[in-house]
């Protein structure tokens, strides 16, 4: 129990951490060039990127289980597909909105069985998953994008309160996810079976249930991503986006979810996906080259995992 | 870790200025050679023949041809208007007939098999838009040993495996219609910038250095801001654009898009920001991705290669190869309606200037 609370006031540390260079980050690029901090602007960072913080809240209830998963990219990639092809076939825009999820959640789940089930380790079935679901795209649709998208169905466009929606999901999706995970039965016993499979066996934690559910719920969430990607423009590009499963997955690191799960939580990686979106953001505001956010993003990883191991040791 | 990242930003801003030197950003340092600015440019010299030659080909001069069309993939609007083109010309002729026919996906194997087929089945002639240049050519030159006559268009093969190419633009002729396309946009003085695939892309590369070159030229008071990149990525590009937007406010007159995914995600973004004339789009796009944009006057064009002259130039060449009036060493051929189209590149045909795609007719192209 004691080492439970260590670990959330460990990764709580995290969050205050993201928080103050977020912070520091819009200061300082905000004095270099004011127009960073127009309203304009700051709405540009969040809604270009919420379904990345969307999915990075999957990705890290999978990473806390102890798993990984490297084909969310395509995942979203297909069913933002999906979804355009529903609408544009004549379906209604509700059938296209939630289609996602359902197609999401079963694809996962399956996923989810192939790793607790057949035992098969998770980064191997969700390579293949990857291959399987690009490879099926690009056949599938021949690179053919989806035009003709009906009015209405741009959900990513709509506004509540004069804030963009997609800054209401990650908003909404990021509380929920963490109400989840910190007061619910399911919650704990993610963290259970990522921190230590066995013990979570010995008081009674479905193991495989757990995984199973956990890949269902991401796949769910993925469905989310997948509507907020496909509804921003007035096309949907009917191939994977390169290395967006790397980001998500960095966001969900970055975010102070340990690799080696069991420990982490769902605002750490949106702030994460925040901080994201403004480093790529203030690099043009700065005049400096795109290719410094590989950079920075590749730093962040190692400092936090290499803080996160130095916290284990202390700890454990 | 803030340590870290204020060193990491402040160290940025110190090699920024590097970044500022008078050279676009996004292009290669290969030569240039801009276009003139008005009237025809002097053809460059095609150079010595490097195509291949079909053993024991009969005499075809003024003989009815049987020509097959193999694209890359069949039941696409691109190829369909490429086909379209295809049957103009066969019908002006009218000793040829072209019958289209493929694989219903961009399938290497697949498309071989194809030609296979048809050298089997005996044509006189065979177009292809090959699928990989590479792996096509041992069947290519299978037909070329058959006598038979092999032209390419659209996406070639190895030289050697092929007796012409009909090439759709040269990167000169690209960087001539953005430039003079923005000019006439946003006006000799105005402020543009650049959203490319990447700074290493070969393509994207090539067109910046020419445009670079051409505009100092042509151009010289259109102010360039900067270059950023975007993949080959939608929503990266949309957020790039707007990032843009956001940074030179009423500054910004123009965005290039270099990539068929940038151009219609900065026009997306022009128009989310309510700035539909304010800020132009100029950029290379297939024209249905851009029609939303153009048919509801937020953009005025798209800038594409005409894929219908692209077919219909790829028959007259057959024509002429199979006639025997189009030889190695000839420097222009003749393309009915078209024109004279120059030879370059020792083995290609170039079809000539892109295409300014604007309302007036991009309805009438479906690709």
């Amino acid at each position: 129990m004691s080492r439970r609370l260590t670990h959330t006031l460990g990764s709580l540390g995290q969050e205050i951490l993201l928080v103050v260079v977020i912070l520091a980050l819009f200061a300082f690029v905000g004095v270099y060039n004011p127009r960073f901090l127009s309203e304009n602007n700051l709405t540009s960072i969040f809604v270009g990127n919420a379904y990345i913080a969307v999915a990075a809240i999957g990705m890290s209830l999978v990473i806390i289980s102890g798993n990984i998963d490297v084909s969310i990219g395509a995942l979203i990639g297909v069913l933002a597909v999906i979804s355009g092809l529903l609408v544009t076939n004549g379906y209604p825009i509700w059938v296209a909105w939630l289609a996602p999820l359902v197609v999401g959640a079963a694809i996962n789940a399956v996923v989810g069985c192939l790793i607790a089930y057949a035992r098969v380790p998770s980064i191997i079935a969700t390579l293949a998953m990857l291959s399987i679901l690009s490879g099926g795209l690009i056949t599938f649709t021949g690179g053919q994008w989806i035009s003709g998208l009906p009015a209405g169905y741009q959900l990513a466009q709509f506004r509540l309160f004069n804030v963009p929606s997609p800054v209401w999901f990650m908003i909404g999706m990021t509380i929920l996810a963490g109400f989840l995970m910190r007061y619910t039965t399911f919650g704990r016993s993610v963290y259970a079976v990522g921190s230590n499979p066995e013990a979570a066996r010995a008081t009674g934690i479905s193991y495989k249930a757990t995984v199973v559910k956990v890949f269902a719920i991401h796949g769910a969430i993925g469905g989310v991503a997948a509507v907020l990607f496909a509804t921003q423009l007035q096309v949907i590009q009917s191939t994977v986006p390169v290395g967006l499963e790397l980001v998500i997955i960095t966001a969900s690191v970055v975010g102070g979810v340990s690799i080696l799960g069991g420990v982490g939580t769902v605002f750490g990686s949106t702030l994460a996906a925040i901080l994201f979106a403004a480093i790529g953001s203030s690099l043009i505001f700065l005049n400096v080259s795109a290719y410094w956010l590989r950079a920075v993003q590749g730093i962040l990883i190692l400092a936090t995992v290499l803080a996160d191991m130095a916290r284990r040791r202390r700890t454990g | 870790m803030k340590k870290l990242i204020t060193a990491l930003l402040g160290a940025s801003l110190l090699s920024a200025p590097a970044f500022a030197q008078s050279a676009w950003t996004g292009g290669d340092d290969q030569p240039t050679n801009p276009l003139a600015c008005t009237g025809e440019s002097p053809a460059p010299e095609p150079g010595e023949y490097n195509g291949g030659t079909p053993t024991g080909a009969p005499d075809r001069n003024g003989k009815d041809l049987k020509v097959v069309d193999i694209p890359k993939l069949v039941g696409v609007g691109y190829f369909a208007s490429t086909a379209s083109g295809m049957q103009e010309a066969a019908k002006e002729l009218g000793n040829i007939t072209v019958n289209t026919d493929g694989p219903t996906r961009a399938n290497i194997d697949e498309q071989i098999t194809f030609v296979d087929n048809y050298i089997t089945s005996g044509v006189d002639g065979i177009l292809f838009a090959a699928n990989d240049p590479v792996a096509i050519a041992p069947v290519l030159k299978k037909a070329l040993d058959a006598g038979i006559n092999v032209v390419g268009y659209d996406a070639d093969a190895e030289a050697d495996a092929r007796q012409w190419f009909v090439n759709q633009a040269l990167p000169n002729g690209v960087a001539k219609s953005m430039m003079d396309q923005l000019a006439s946009e946003i006006g000799e003085e105005g402020s543009f910038a650049i959203v490319t695939s990447t700074f290493t892309t070969p393509n994207q590369a090539r067109w910046i250095s020419e445009m670079q070159a051409y505009t100092e030229k042509c151009h010289p008071n259109l102010k360039f801001l900067e270059t950023v990149e975007a993949q080959e990525d939608n929503i990266l590009s949309f957020n790039q654009a707007q990032t843009l937007i956001n940074k030179y406010g009423d500054e910004l007159k123009g965005i290039l898009g270099m990539t068929s995914v940038a151009t219609p995600a900065a026009a997306e973004a022009v128009q989310q920001n309510g700035l539909c004339g304010k800020v132009s789009v100029v950029g290379l796009a297939l024209p249905n991705a851009m029609k939303p944009y153009i048919n509801s006057d937020c953009i005025q064009s798209t800038i594409l290669w005409n894929t219908v002259d692209l077919g219909y130039a790829a028959v007259e060449v057959m024509r002429q190869v199979a006639d025997g009036t189009l030889k190695p060493g000839d420097k222009t051929v003749k393309a009915g309606r078209l024109g004279e189209l120059p030879i370059v590149n020792q083995s290609q045909v170039l079809l000539g200037q892109p295409k300014v795609f604007t309302k007036a007719d991009i309805n009438d192209f479906d690709f």
